[in-house]
């Protein structure tokens, strides 16, 4: 959150200084912010950049695989007699809302923070937070509102009306709408926050993604291409392809293709069948046991991995500031009754809540940020708890009090920014260790089903029949380890920025 | 010092029965809900028979209940102190509870005016009250078979009649009947069809089956109330208030004693963590006096950054890449791949030797070191880290204390200020990081022992949540909540031990 530069240069100095000079602000140079600052420690440790540049470069992967890994081709040419009938874009085809929409945020995202105007930066980050909120918010409900609607045992009024054409473009508006009128309701109550303008744009965009892209799930372009075999109708000279980068997503499987070592070539892999193919790309990472893309799936778990670090930990951090406020700031029995749901938490070992929640509740990405989010809260509630025991009884905490604000005022505009430091040094470890976590279960096979992820790749090295295999043990193995140690470094650099006191470790 | 401690034992009360709630409320609610293994065993049988055996199980195990009563009734048996009449104990060491009351006949208000009234119980048969018991036992569960089987019947004809007057939203998608629906849309049974004769003759069938079970009932009661077997526990106002030993009950999916499974798992787990702790302890606290002595060289800088490294690094990781580099056959082959002993270590003896021949074995002290050397390895290394920084920290803290000084002034020698003075004064934060490393520890060791495939708790944990099996997941959160709580008391009373200063009176 890095505040407006300093504006006003430096005059350089007259001969002698008057104290009129000195009044009108000679030699002043304006004090940054607390968290510029604290940015700019940062920025000086090699460790933490080369910590910062690696989680950049997984966001950009993130943001970016399904253009660079996928097994459908960009440019598909429908040949008839020897002459181009058609062009499509299988892949254009097979993109989701959310791979069209995080570019989208990742470009105005840049643009918004870069252009120059008069907004400090600290607030358009604001904005651009709140966007980033709105926009999540809508294609997670888009998400959940489309698999309820596809789950097997619907009744028939709810099939019917899935297949209307209409579907999507009438649900993904009254989603987007309503999201709309929240984040209005709220920009009007806090001066604040951004103009009505932002909640809207987001909205409307979204709108015309979903819409676009099918974020409900529902096929869009017949007829639909999931089967892959655009090689075997190249082969028999039907199509000509144009293909991305690595040709393979993270889901194409074949079992033919099953643990082929790094370098290994489509034609070689598939041995006396390699004529049915055209083109003969190479596996750089290798293949796993059911025959998928390593480095693809490398890529795409990219999302995953960034996903469950930033959610979890904003949900953790979200109930235990509120729980942790309550207790610090009315003490006694309120304080007694929920540090004893905060002394649960603790004596049981977090992985240990973790792997029942895991093993008992569906198996899917939102599910997966919940349960973390909702059992490594405790650490951010203790901070707070702390901060707020210190704070209650200095004197603008009972000024506020006196003047009657309201609690929600008192709690969260007035205390909360003196005392989220250590909860938002804390952040980055947790995120560290929610990476660490999702890792584990994916490993113990308690993790998302159907989405590419490090910790399941991992788990696939012990292979079948006892036979290691190495490449699916290093590549996966380093990426979380990279990343991990990219938050730890970080968060070590922030936290001897801004309290060199405080020095407790976590595990 | 004793009240203090005897006030954090009662503490932990509240504490356990939140773990236990928690644990036990995640794993009923969510689908399958408890005991779904359970009810998978029937999978091939047919339907009369797939009832009768769901039954047996619902009966036995008490499934049918709601969650929250189930959850009471496990606290019941698990409570030290019991209300009430005390349990028997069977030669076998099962506890015998007096029958559960029978549930009344299905939807009985559809087909008849009232319930028929129960005969009275069936005389006994022995003398004897243990072979009456027995008797009476085999009896009931008999007549109660054929209650639930004529129920069985009977449901089957009602989703008949229901799908013939085309009665919506009573079957489920895969035609069974759900009762309650039924109840809420009709209030009579149309006899003038043939199905709603059917209905009714399976009707009066399962009625007259009620009476005759709960005929059986009663006599059983009456066997029970007998005494044929020595009751649990002692008595201290008798018929109101007894103590007895917790009775953990048996384990749904191996049908062995719960405590059985957690005395031979416990223990395995205890061993990986006593011995990964003074590894932990020996390794990371003199680097961390290290460190602190020759604070910004180049001996704290490396060892600071290869602890935040090691910190980093995945258990999972470094349990498949030792497994895979350190163990397998394929590269070095220098450790066992899984397993605590070798297949024949029931054959060895204690310490290593020689036997008659003049071929060394290593006995099944040294296999068993051999066994724990990589699965150690991987649990030790993320504590050096934590341990490591906060040894380094409190030692630093201490250089700049004015008595530091005054030693220095008075003469004495630096390594006698380091080791006497700063060191003892620094070790309070280190015994506290015991109560942070040693849950983070317990729940790595859950990880450890699945990739080495190790007998412990970890294992037990896991089989339990997979099969939802209701004791051992309970006893389980129990029993690691009950050694982690404790593992935090014991930090505190240590940190009263190495600070006179601290009291807790």
């Amino acid at each position: 959150m890095a505040q407006a530069g300093n504006t006003q240069p430096v005059r350089t100095a007259p001969e002698s200084i008057s104290g009129v000079a000195l009044m009108q602000g000679y030699g002043v140079r304006e004090a940054k912010g607390f968290w510029a600052d604290a940015w700019s420690q940062v920025l000086a440790r090699p460790r933490a950049v080369a910590g910062l540049i690696w989680i950049g470069i997984v966001l950009f992967f993130a943001i970016t695989a399904p253009f660079i890994a996928s097994g459908h081709p960009l440019l598909l040419d429908h040949i008839k007699d020897g002459a181009i009938v058609r062009t499509t874009s299988p892949l254009w085809q097979h993109l989701t809302a959310t791979d069209i929409l995080l570019p989208i945020a990742a470009v105005a995202g840049l643009a918004w923070l870069a252009w120059p105007m008069a907004m400090p930066h600290s607030r358009r980050l604001t904005v651009f937070l709140l966007a980033l909120l709105q926009g999540g918010l809508i294609i997670v409900t888009c998400n959940i509102v489309g698999a309820e609607f596809r789950y097997p045992h619907v009744p028939d009024w709810m099939r019917s009306l899935q297949q209307r054409s209409g579907f999507i473009p009438v649900t993904a508006g009254i989603i987007a709408g309503v999201y709309a009128l929240i984040f209005i309701a709220a920009s009007a109550f806090d001066r604040r926050a951004p103009r009505i303008a932002v909640p809207v744009l987001v909205s409307l965009t979204c709108w015309a993604v979903i819409t676009g892209f099918g974020g409900l799930g529902v096929n869009r372009w017949d007829p639909p291409l999931h089967t892959f075999n655009y090689r075997q109708a190249e082969a028999r000279g039907e199509v000509r392809a144009v293909y991305t980068l690595i040709p393979f997503s993270p889901n194409q499987r074949s079992t033919q293709l099953d643990l082929l070592p790094p370098g290994m070539t489509l034609k070689k892999g598939l041995g006396e069948d390699a004529d049915t193919v055209a083109g003969d790309p190479t596996f750089f990472l290798g293949t796993d046991s059911l025959g998928q893309d390593v480095l693809s799936q490398m890529l795409h778990a990219c999302r995953l991995s960034i996903s469950i670090g930033l959610v979890s930990t904003g949900i953790a951090v979200c109930i235990g500031v509120t729980i942790g406020a309550l207790m610090g700031y009315f003490g006694g029995w309120v304080d007694l009754v929920l540090f004893r749901v905060v002394e649960v938490f603790m004596a049981i070992p977090v992985l240990f809540l973790l792997i029942v929640a895991a093993a008992v509740l569906p198996r899917n990405t939102y599910v997966m940020m919940a349960i973390i989010g909702c059992v490594t809260w405790t650490g951010a509630a203790r901070f707070i708890r702390a901060e707020f025991l210190k704070l209650r009884g200095q004197d603008f905490v009972q000024s506020a009090k006196a003047v009657g604000l309201p609690l929600r005022s008192i709690l969260f505009r007035h205390m909360l920014p003196n005392g989220v430091t250590p909860v938002l040094v804390d952040a980055s470890f947790a995120i560290a260790a929610a990476i660490l976590a999702e890792a584990t279960l994916s490993f113990l096979g308690l993790g998302p089903v159907d989405q590419a992820s490090w910790g399941r790749l991992l788990s696939d090295a012990q292979g079948h029949t006892g036979y290691f295999v190495w490449w699916l043990a290093i590549f996966p193995g380093l990426a979380i380890f990279l990343t991990v140690l990219s938050y730890n470094l970080v968060g070590e650099a922030l936290r001897d920025a801004i309290d060199p006191k405080l020095k407790k470790a976590r595990v | 010092m004793g009240t203090y401690i005897l006030r954090r034992l009662i503490l932990m009360i509240p504490t356990l029965i939140g773990i236990t709630f928690l644990i036990f409320m995640l794993v009923a609610l969510s689908p399958g809900g408890i005991g779904a293994s359970l009810r998978m065993g029937g999978g091939q049988m047919e339907a009369t028979n797939r009832a009768l055996f769901e039954a047996y199980l619902e009966d036995r195990y008490g499934l049918d209940d709601p969650a929250v009563v189930q959850y009471v009734r496990w606290l019941g048996r698990i409570s030290p102190i019991k209300i009430g009449r005390r349990d028997m104990v069977s030669p076998r060491g099962e506890r015998l509870r007096p029958p559960k009351p029978l549930k009344e006949p299905l939807l009985w208000r559809l087909y008849a005016k009232e319930l028929p009234t129960v005969p009275p119980p069936e005389p006994g048969v022995h003398d004897d009250p243990v072979r009456e018991y027995r008797a009476a036992t085999n009896n009931y569960a008999q007549k109660r078979a054929a209650f639930i089987a004529t129920r069985t019947q009977l449901e089957e004809a009602f989703a008949a009649y229901a799908r013939q007057k085309e009665i919506r939203g009573v079957l489920t998608p895969g035609g069974k009947l759900k009762p309650d629906a039924l109840a809420r849309r009709i209030d009579t049974i149309d006899t003038s069809l043939p199905i709603g004769q059917t209905v009714a003759e399976r009707g009066a069938a399962h009625l007259a089956a009620w009476a005759a079970a709960s005929a059986a009932r009663e006599r059983l009661r009456i066997a029970f109330n007998a005494k044929p077997f020595p009751e649990a526990g002692l008595a201290i106002i008798p018929g109101v208030l007894s103590v007895a030993w917790p009775d953990f009950g048996v384990s749904f999916s191996r049908n062995v004693p719960v405590l059985d499974l957690i005395g031979r798992a416990l223990p395995v787990t205890l061993l990986l963590n006593l011995i990964a702790f003074p590894i932990i302890y020996l390794v990371a606290v003199p680097s961390g006096m290290l460190a602190a002595t020759r604070q910004g060289s180049l001996i704290d800088t490396l060892s600071g950054s290869l602890y935040v490294a090691l910190w980093s690094v995945p258990t999972v990781w470094a349990g498949v890449l030792a497994i895979g580099f350190l163990a397998s056959k394929q590269y070095l082959g220098l450790f066992p791949v899984v397993g605590l002993h070798d297949t024949h270590a029931a054959t060895f003896t204690f310490l290593p030797g020689t036997d008659e021949s003049g071929v060394w074995h290593r006995g099944y002290l040294l296999d068993t070191l051999w066994h724990l050397c990589l699965p150690v390895a991987c649990l030790v290394y993320t504590g050096f880290a934590v341990l490591s920084k906060q040894t380094r920290a409190a030692m630093l803290d201490n250089f700049n204390a004015d008595y530091v000084r005054t030693a220095k002034a008075k003469g004495v020698a630096g390594k006698d200020i380091v080791l006497r003075h700063v060191f003892r004064n620094s070790l309070l934060p280190v015994i506290t990081m015991f109560a942070t490393i040693f849950p983070a520890m317990l729940a790595g060791s859950v990880v450890i022992e699945k990739i080495f495939t190790i007998p412990g708790m970890g294992n037990l944990i896991l089989d339990g949540i997979h099969l939802r099996d209701r004791e051992l997941v309970l006893a389980n959160a129990l029993m690691i909540g009950t050694v982690n709580l404790l593992a935090l008391l014991l930090a505190d009373i240590l940190y009263a031990v190495a600070d006179p200063r601290i009291t807790y009176d």
